[in-house]
Order: C-alpha cells, then sequence, then structure tokens
C-alpha cells in the first residue's frame, strides 16, 4: 500500500488546494510513529498543514480510478503509483473525520499533487472515522 | 465579475483558451459547455465551495500537530 511510497521533497500543487490556491508547495511528512498517519504540510511560514491518511484504510473499497483530466493535472500515464490522502479533520466532539470526497493525490514520479474535486461521489467530505 | 449577454452558441474566452459557450437556453436554467485544455479542472462551484470549507476546517498550525496525530493514534482504528 501507499506507506512504503516515499516522497521525498517538494511536491508541486499547481492549483493549491481548494481554500489555498497559492500554496503551491507542500511536503509529505511521514514517519512509523505517525503511521498509518501522515502530515501535508504547506511550505512557508503561513502554510497549511493537515493530518491525512490513505482513504483505503479508512474504506477498503474506496475506489483509486482516476479520470483523464486528473490524469494530466498528475502528469500520470495511470500505471504508476500514486499516493491517496484523505484530511482529516476534528470534531469538537473530539471524534475525527476524513474528507473521503475529495482526496489529495500525489504522483512522486512526477513530483505533483492535485486534490480531486469529483463532480458527484458517494463519499462525504466528513465521512466519521471509527474510535477504538 | 465580468459580465456578458450571450444567445445560444455564443461563447465567451477566458485566458488564452479556455471557452465557454451556452448550448441551451431553458425557463430555469441554461446549459453550458466548457472547452479547456485536458488538465484543466472545471468544477461545479458549489462543489468547490464544499472542499474549500472541509480544508478550511481541517487546516493546522503545525504546532498542534504532534498532539492531533496523537489523540488519533490512540482513538481511531483502521483497516490495518
Amino acid at each position: 500500500m501507499s506507506d512504503s511510497l516515499p516522497v521525498d521533497g517538494i511536491v508541486t500543487f499547481a492549483e493549491g488546494l481548494p481554500g489555498f490556491e497559492s500554496q503551491r508547495a507542500f511536503v509529505v511528512v511521514a514517519s512509523s510513529e505517525m503511521a498509518p498517519f501522515t502530515i501535508l504540510r504547506g511550505v512557508g511560514a503561513d502554510g497549511p498543514s493537515f493530518v491525512t491518511i490513505d482513504p483505503r484504510l479508512v474504506d477498503p473499497a474506496y475506489p483509486t480510478t482516476l479520470d483523464r483530466v486528473d490524469l494530466a493535472r498528475l502528469k500520470a500515464a495511470g500505471d504508476e503509483p500514486l499516493l491517496w490522502l484523505a484530511i482529516i479533520a476534528a470534531r469538537e466532539d473530539g471524534s475525527f473525520t476524513a474528507n473521503l470526497r475529495a482526496p489529495v493525490v500525489i504522483n512522486p514520479g512526477a513530483m505533483c499533487g492535485i486534490q480531486i474535486v469529483a463532480v458527484e461521489s458517494p463519499y462525504r467530505v466528513d465521512h466519521p472515522l471509527p474510535m477504538v | 465579475m465580468l459580465v456578458f449577454t450571450r444567445r445560444v452558441d455564443e461563447a465567451i474566452v477566458i485566458g488564452d483558451g479556455i471557452e465557454v459557450k451556452v448550448l441551451r437556453v431553458g425557463r430555469d436554467s441554461v446549459r453550458i459547455g466548457v472547452s479547456a485544455a485536458p488538465d484543466v479542472p472545471v468544477h461545479r462551484r458549489e462543489v468547490y465551495d464544499q472542499i474549500r470549507a472541509a480544508n478550511a476546517a481541517a487546516a493546522a498550525d503545525p504546532a498542534e500537530l504532534p498532539a492531533l496525530v496523537a489523540r488519533l493514534r490512540a482513538r481511531v482504528g483502521t483497516s490495518e
């Protein structure tokens, strides 16, 4: 799975993220101490940081296919390994949700990343994460 | 906002090549076609806004991250 996919260095998000359109550079921070969570950190003083998780760890049936627009945005052919990251948010009641509707996808081969804004999706931006 | 009045089959061009064309005009809605380079995403406004709001709610200060990750690891079960 994706946790063996090293991403060293700056990943370029040509369009930033919705809400952070001018944030063009991110790094992925991963370690065995944090696993299965990783951090997507915006480079720079005011860079936003996000805790993320592979959406397939939340729902093993999560589809990781891309349409041709998103493949083009990622400079990907479709057969190379890609990193899928769902952004996690904390709720006020102490629970957590993951944005399975709009995952971040990174192409380590081209060191570029995007957030998918699907026209339709069966998933929610606030998919509840199961608590133990 | 730049405002144009267009008839059916008329279009506007944005930047160096994004074209927005009026395809059909109905009573309550307009059918619009967008032509752009293959790597240009085009979204419905309200979907984009929903993602934007979700990102804003999730964004954290780097200083908050260690505690956040610790809470997640302690309390969240995953399919791993």
